[in-house]
């Protein structure tokens, strides 16, 4: 009721203007899910008073408070629902100077595809080497709640900082997931069909303990890169900071025999990123062919030395469920030699047809690279495209998919070059993907005022219900010690 | 007749603005340039979330009005007077006994002052004012309540309490107060943190050459250094750092050795490991135009002592330098919501959409020939940015601006590099045939030039002859003194009011050179 009274008309006397209004976050031309919160924006036009129409079949409603256009959450459920598989036509008006101005309309496209009610994501400050305060959160896109999932604040002391990275889920669900905890109680949190248990995956025999996680998604098996990784920092590159790793191999972590068992470890090959196609038989992963070539000064020298020669290729191996072995590994895109690219972080389609990955032109992490991209290999035909809609001038890493296929979420760095923002895309039947748009906040601004970046976000289509105080608790036992089985 | 009470509160207001804002007026800027606060959701959630409430959203709102030293202490005595009033008027304490109801204010004034070099890294955010508005909630809950527990049987004890009594609990407080600080073995740290405070003289030499490097006020950097010589205490490695970016940019840095380039640690008391990247890296590293390495010491002071109005300017200062307009523009943003650096960030956003102005801007112009060097490079400081800079500007092959090409020859000075010196010295020579050397580096090829690790002959050039005729004497003196069997500190000593602003001195007599 108060809001019908305080609602904004439309001015009469506004000067039409022939471009699209500036507002922030970019939700212009977009296509949206129909079950997602308000897309609550700003207009950036210097206003002292801003008014949006918002006509969508059926019935139009007006919004506006100084320079934001907040929506009402009951009034945006109704529009959406009246929107299904059409538009809203999105007018703005801004008083700047004391004159009305009208702009150029803009669509607001609105998907019949639903989209996963939750995503999750690391939120941390882009910092080099220091951290303080960590957590994993998850977000409901149908509202605006957000709550935290882990807090590294809850074990954490001042002499014992805790890292926490790489979560992920099995199918989408939380009943099995998984996050790592690095230095202070260090060890990896794996959740087995509800069963939370710390495991530390580091053997003799390996690396390093798991990093890159991908479930199997029908087995109780995860397959991991392990690797030595380290960062150095451009004194002139907008790119800030190089990560590398000097040596990485994949390994296979049995859940069930608490088993990890090497799956490649070539010389010269710097193997990474694995993820499951949605059979099971197949693990698709990135790897590097490099040679060190001076045995007088460190890996870690040579790298930082020759750091742009080190390209990702694409490749994949075969692999049975039943005997656990991997065959057949072949290389299924070239980057290196044919593009002098770089692929890193495949993720396949729920469907099995399509991969995508991030592109850019060296090195395994491009969210510190300006110039990657997502591109995207359709596995039928072999052919790569790169998804322009998705895609910005700066750095896009981190694609995944959403449960039923039908959305793409990348991290990208496209506001400001340094703070990366989950950006979701609709990626329709035709396998084309439409403009990519910020994940809504309710107040627009946030992004703006928030100094810490969303690392890795993945959907879910449920919560996780694990307390962070369960998992707090779990932190502080010691880790299980996986075995190492021969394969 | 004035009540004892009033001339009490009175004469503890005239202790309070001589300790605060008249003795310790620089203190109170940094601590307010250390602080943050962010009009708006987003900020206002984080604090009230995560960090302490609204209590530490007020105390970080409030702490910015130390951006005047006079203005945030008016507000904090304010404060500790209403205190001082609602003790008063909450216990029934009589005139005579007033001077207790002053322990409370008295022990937050001593915590104020307690902090030291605990300034640059104090996490609680607004904590000049936190325990004060602890305090007073808890006295006001009291005042309120009061009342109410009275009409209780339970309650009645309030208005029974004797004035010894409450001389017990302001005892009681006070010992508490002791034994809970030599129980945790901080007490005595505390007490040099605040004795650093009061006393230590580099202490405030550091936050005023601060100031006055983050406003391009280079005479008034060197004028502090001067100031520290005539008092004959050895500055700090950071004063010293200071004080050579102020004489680099004024074109001075050939008195680099005149004025005291001897570094020493700081006394940060047991409690506290001070570094140079923190008190001051993100503003040295801009200083010397190493633009990437300014924004990751600021973030990184960020993440780990708290985001403040200081890292702020900083991150938007390397963004505007670097045109990462976007990055810049946020930064900004922030900054525009507070009460004092909203104009500071106003005159940067008109940068970014007039470039002329920029580019005519005293810090552009400052720094310009510094931003020359293109070449990039993989490495890390390793948290030691002192140094790192010593060493990158030593090992720079490449000058391709006349300031470059002074600091190079400098830094390797510094550093006591010979290799580097020599190379950067025949540059020079060749470089300007006809121009005469400075003295300085006259100086250092004297010594330099014949060093074992020294890849070219030097003696080939003609030195000026009161420089030669010094370094004879100056070779004579020391090794007389070396015959008389003293110590080489004592050598030191003695040949210091002759030799002690020539490099020769500062090459034979300072190995102290601890990094921190």
């Amino acid at each position: 009721m108060l809001i019908a009274c305080n609602r904004p008309t439309v001015p009469t006397d506004a000067k039409q203007e022939s471009r699209l209004p500036r507002i922030y976050p970019d939700y212009t031309e977009v296509t949206i899910p129909f079950n997602i919160c308000p897309l609550n924006f700003a207009v950036q036009e210097g206003a002292s008073e801003v008014v949006a129409r918002l006509t969508y079949p059926g019935g139009e409603m007006t919004y506006g408070k100084d320079q934001k256009v907040l929506i009402d959450e009951e009034e945006w459920k109704e529009i959406m629902k009246a929107s299904k598989g059409e538009s809203i036509q999105v007018d703005v008006f801004a008083k700047v100077d004391g004159a009305w101005k009208a702009f150029k309309p803009f669509n607001i496209y609105v998907a019949e595809d639903s989209i996963d009610q939750y995503i999750s994501y690391r939120v941390i400050q882009p910092s080099y080497v220091a951290y303080e305060k960590l957590s994993i959160n998850q977000r409901d896109l149908t509202s605006f709640d957000e709550r935290e999932i882990y807090s590294n604040m809850s074990v954490s002391t001042e002499s014992t900082g805790q890292c926490i990275n790489c979560h992920s889920y099995k199918n989408f669900k939380t009943d099995n997931m998984l996050f790592h905890m690095r230095q202070g109680y260090g060890g990896t949190m794996i959740v087995t069909d509800g069963e939370l248990r710390k495991i530390d995956l580091k053997t003799d025999e390996t690396l390093s303990a798991g990093v890159y996680p991908a479930w199997h998604p029908t087995q109780n098996l995860i397959a991991f890169s392990t690797n030595k990784t380290g960062q150095s920092f451009h004194t002139k590159d907008l790119n800030k900071i190089e990560v590398q790793d000097t040596e990485s191999d994949l390994i296979l972590y049995d859940v069930d025999k608490n088993e990890v068992s090497i799956i490649s470890e070539l010389d010269d090959e710097l193997e990474v990123f694995p993820t499951w196609s949605p059979d099971g038989k197949k693990l698709y992963f990135c790897s590097a062919h490099f040679e060190y070539q001076n045995d007088s000064i460190a890996k870690e020298t040579e790298m930082i030395q020759r750091y742009k020669e080190v390209k990702y290729d694409l490749y994949c191996a075969d692999f049975d469920p039943a005997t656990k072995q991997f065959s057949n590994v072949q290389m299924i895109y070239n980057a290196s030699d044919s593009l002098g690219q770089s692929v890193t972080l495949p993720r396949v389609s729920p469907d099995g047809r399509y991969i995508l990955f991030a592109q850019a032109e060296f090195g395994c992490f491009h969210v510190w690279h300006a110039d990657a991209d997502i591109y995207m290999m359709d596995l039928k035909t072999k052919q790569v495209q790169k998804l322009d809609a998705v895609n910005s001038e700066r750095s896009e890493s981190y694609p995944t998919w959403s449960s039923s296929g039908r959305w793409i979420m990348v991290d990208s760095r496209r506001d400001d070059g340094n703070y990366t923002r989950p950006y979701i895309a609709y990626f329709d039947k035709k396998g084309k993907a439409h403009k990519a748009f910020a994940v809504p906040q309710k107040d627009p601004n946030f992004y703006t005022f928030f100094l810490r970046s969303f690392n890795r976000p993945e959907f879910m289509v449920e919560p996780v219900t694990i307390t962070p105080q369960e998992f707090a608790k779990k932190a502080k036992e010691d880790a299980v010690p996986a075995k190492y089985a021969n394969r | 007749m004035i009540k004892l009470k009033y001339i009490y509160i009175l004469a503890f207001i005239t202790v309070a603005y001589i300790l605060l804002p008249v003795m310790n007026s620089d203190y109170l800027y940094t601590i307010q340039d250390n602080n943050i606060f962010i009009s708006g959701h987003t900020f206002m959630k984080e604090i009230v979330d995560d960090q302490g409430g609204w209590g530490a959203w007020t105390a970080c709102y409030l702490t910015q009005f130390f951006y005047y030293p006079w203005l945030g202490s008016t507000i904090l005595i304010a404060l500790w007077v209403l205190i001082y009033l609602l003790t008063l008027h909450l216990f029934s304490i009589k005139d005579k006994l007033s001077p207790m109801a002053l322990v409370l204010p008295a022990l937050l004034l001593f915590n104020i002052l307690d902090y030291g070099y605990w300034i640059y890294y104090a996490k609680t955010p607004g904590f000049p004012f936190q325990p004060t508005l602890a305090l007073l909630f808890i006295l006001l809950c009291a005042t309120l309540l009061r009342p109410l527990l009275s009409r209780t049987q339970h309650g009645k004890w309030l208005d029974n309490l004797l004035p010894y009594q409450l001389c017990l609990i302001g005892v009681g407080i006070c010992l508490l107060f002791v034994f809970d600080l030599q129980r945790v073995n901080v007490l005595n740290n505390h007490h040099c943190s605040f004795l650093i405070t009061m006393t230590d003289k580099n202490f405030k030499h550091e936050m005023r050459m601060y100031r006055a490097l983050d406003e391009f006020r280079f005479d008034d950097v060197v004028k502090e250094m001067e100031a520290c010589q005539k008092e004959g205490t050895e500055p700090t490695n950071l004063m010293v750092l200071y004080k050579n970016i102020a004489l680099m940019h004024t074109g001075q840095l050939g008195r680099m050795f005149e004025l005291n380039n001897c570094g020493t640690t700081p006394n940060a008391g047991k409690s506290l490991q001070v570094h140079v990247s923190q008190l001051g890296g993100a503003l040295i590293y801009y200083q010397f135009g190493q633009i990437n390495y300014t924004y990751r010491r600021a973030m990184e002071s960020a993440v780990k002592h708290g985001l403040s109005f200081r890292n702020l300017r900083m991150m938007a200062r390397a963004a505007l330098l670097n045109r990462e307009f976007e990055m810049a523009e946020k930064y900004l943003a922030m900054l525009k919501t507070s009460l004092f650096h909203r104009q500071w960030a106003i005159e940067r956003e008109r940068w970014i959409f007039n470039s002329t102005d920029y580019l005519q801007s005293l810090e552009y112009q400052t720094l310009a020939p510094l931003l020359q060097e293109d070449v990039n490079t993989l490495d890390d400081d390793q948290g030691l940015c002192d140094q790192y800079l010593l060493q990158h500007f030593s090992d720079l092959t490449q000058a391709s601006t006349p300031l470059l090409e002074d600091l190079i020859i400098c830094m390797s000075l510094w550093s006591k590099d010979a290799y580097a010196f020599c190379v950067h010295f025949y540059d020079y020579a060749h470089n300007h045939p006809d121009e005469t050397i400075p003295t300085l580096y006259q100086e250092g090829a004297i010594l330099l030039g014949n060093a074992e690790d020294s890849p070219i002959e030097l003696n080939g050039f003609r030195f000026d002859e009161l420089v030669a005729d010094k370094y004879n004497r100056f070779v004579s003196d020391y090794n007389t003194l070396l015959q008389q069997g003293i110590s080489e500190k004592e050598m030191g000593n003695r040949l210091r009011p002759k030799y002690g602003t020539t490099y020769w001195w500062y090459y034979y007599f300072y190995n102290d050179f601890t990094l921190y």
